[in-house]
């Protein structure tokens, strides 16, 4: 794929992070380029989420280096804003502003961060609410929205603030199989429009027809990483990987 | 205002307030038709409730802010502004509310004689400041614990979209919090409205000053 030229936008030399004995990066390094679709995947407790993390300094690292689009992730909290509003990200449990609609969950932080004025700020959330199919949706609250709807909000809230680099961490473990899919859509339809974006996730179904590059952690380190995800997932080369796609019927 | 006057909580708020202050404004009138002793006293009581409705008001107001500024204190990463948080409240809550009235009307105005300064504060605003203080104290607490009843991942999520961390408090924690500490803090504003009687030592003519002398005067 084109994304093999893509110019480098992430580089992670070396990074370690541990909670008392329990060692999240065991010293990982890896580098993304611009355009490139990452699937993330291993075991629970294997680091994936917190390299994620790490990386729009959700999680400091205990060493190591961190340079997202140029700007090295260091303890300077205008690099690390700088970062963040460049870096989109989507969780696992959606986290949209509880006590706001739909529209102003997605306009906030375009008008605090980039300024911009509020007819600007909707505009542009309205069109992007209109690309993951809940225009009608505009004025309610997350309560009153289903699962998948919800995760759709925070991606068009993610995207809204026009990121350089979309993370998602495990954006569909909270959801039921129907809302998966709507979901996994957006994501797609995503991946072509050439985003760059690192997933976290266990549908190894998706990562295998999305991903550009699979890598596979465990123990906090990288053990197995694949440019060509269909021949990874039909036989992974590290043991570990192989006991852990056995688990995965159906691929 | 265009967006004021769509708002149904809004205007619910602005209805309550012209309410309270047409029943404020009028009560002499039914009152007045009472029996000796409080008909011929009907305007002294209705200017008593006006001025332990202020007195409760301005409180409110003041302590509410005094609230959310002392539970962000108790929460600073700056440990000299936890201390001094925590020690306000300390001392307040394990204060008679009667003592803080009296220290700030006997004792305040002899200190700031003392220093040369030339602070000369009336009943009235004596009452309010020992009242908004003790207020406050208390609401700091409530308001705490609903800042930490807000999910870490409102926080999370606001951090990751590049909202600083004045904006993502805010726009995101506060309002939350005050929604969540809603039903204790009305408990403490009911409260105070209550404890406002107190004022009556230092001789603020609210409600219960009032009644004391009708009672004087009349039995």
């Amino acid at each position: 794929m084109s994304t093999r030229t893509g110019k480098q936008i992430i580089r992670i030399e070396n990074v370690r992070k541990a909670w008392g004995s329990f060692t999240a990066l065991n010293g990982v390094s890896v580098t993304f380029r611009e355009g490139e679709v990452v699937c993330i995947i291993g075991p629970s407790g294997s680091g994936k989420s917190t390299l994620l993390r790490t990386i729009n300094r959700l999680e400091r690292q205990d060493s190591g280096h961190i340079i997202v689009d140029g700007i090295t992730l260091d303890d300077d909290l205008k690099s690390i804003d700088a970062v963040r509003a460049e870096v989109g990200m989507v969780f696992q449990s959606f986290n949209l502003f509880a006590h706001k609609t739909v529209l102003d969950n997605i306009t906030l932080a375009p008008r605090r961060v980039r300024h911009w004025n509020r007819e600007k700020a909707e505009q542009v959330a309205l069109e992007l609410l209109q690309r993951v199919g809940l225009a009608a949706h505009a004025h309610k609250y997350p309560a009153q929205l289903s699962g998948g709807q919800q995760q759709r909000v925070a991606i068009a809230r993610a995207l809204a603030m026009q990121p350089k680099i979309m993370l998602f961490d495990e954006p569909t473990s909270a959801l039921d199989p129907e809302m998966v899919n709507e979901v996994l859509q957006v994501m797609r339809d995503l991946a072509k429009s050439g985003m760059t974006m690192l997933i976290v996730t266990h549908e190894m179904g998706f990562a295998r027809d999305v991903a550009d590059r699979v890598i596979f952690f465990d123990h906090g380190n990288i053990v197995e990483e694949s440019d060509d995800p269909r021949t990874f997932f039909s036989g992974p080369q590290h043991p570990r990987a192989q006991s852990f796609l056995t688990s995965y019927s159906g691929l | 205002m265009k967006n004021i006057l769509q708002d149904r909580d809004s205007l619910t708020l602005i209805g309550a307030m012209l309410g309270l202050a047409l029943i404020l404004g009028l009560m002499s009138m039914p009152l007045a038709m009472l029996p000796a002793p409080i008909g011929p006293a009907a305007e002294q009581f209705s200017d008593g409730a006006l001025t332990t409705i202020k007195l409760t008001l301005v409180s409110a107001v003041i302590g509410l802010v005094l609230g959310v500024v002392t539970a962000m204190g108790k929460r600073s990463h700056v440990a000299p502004l936890r201390w001094l948080a925590d020690f306000y409240v300390w001392v307040i809550r394990g204060t008679p509310l009667l003592l803080q009235i009296l220290f700030f009307f006997l004792a305040v105005p002899a200190l700031l004689q003392d220093l040369n300064i030339p602070l000369q504060i009336s009943e009235f605003w004596t009452a309010v400041i020992a009242l908004s203080l003790n207020v406050g104290a208390y609401n700091a607490e409530v308001i705490r614990a609903g800042i930490n009843a807000v999910p870490h991942g409102q926080i999370e999520a606001a951090r990751s979209l590049g909202l600083n961390p004045l904006f993502t408090f805010w726009d995101v924690v506060l309002p939350q919090a005050v929604r969540i500490s809603l039903p204790p803090l009305a408990n403490n504003m009911v409260a105070l409205l209550k404890d406002s009687s107190l004022a009556y030592a230092i001789g603020v003519v609210e409600l219960s000053m009032v009644s004391s002398r009708v009672q004087a005067e009349s039995f």
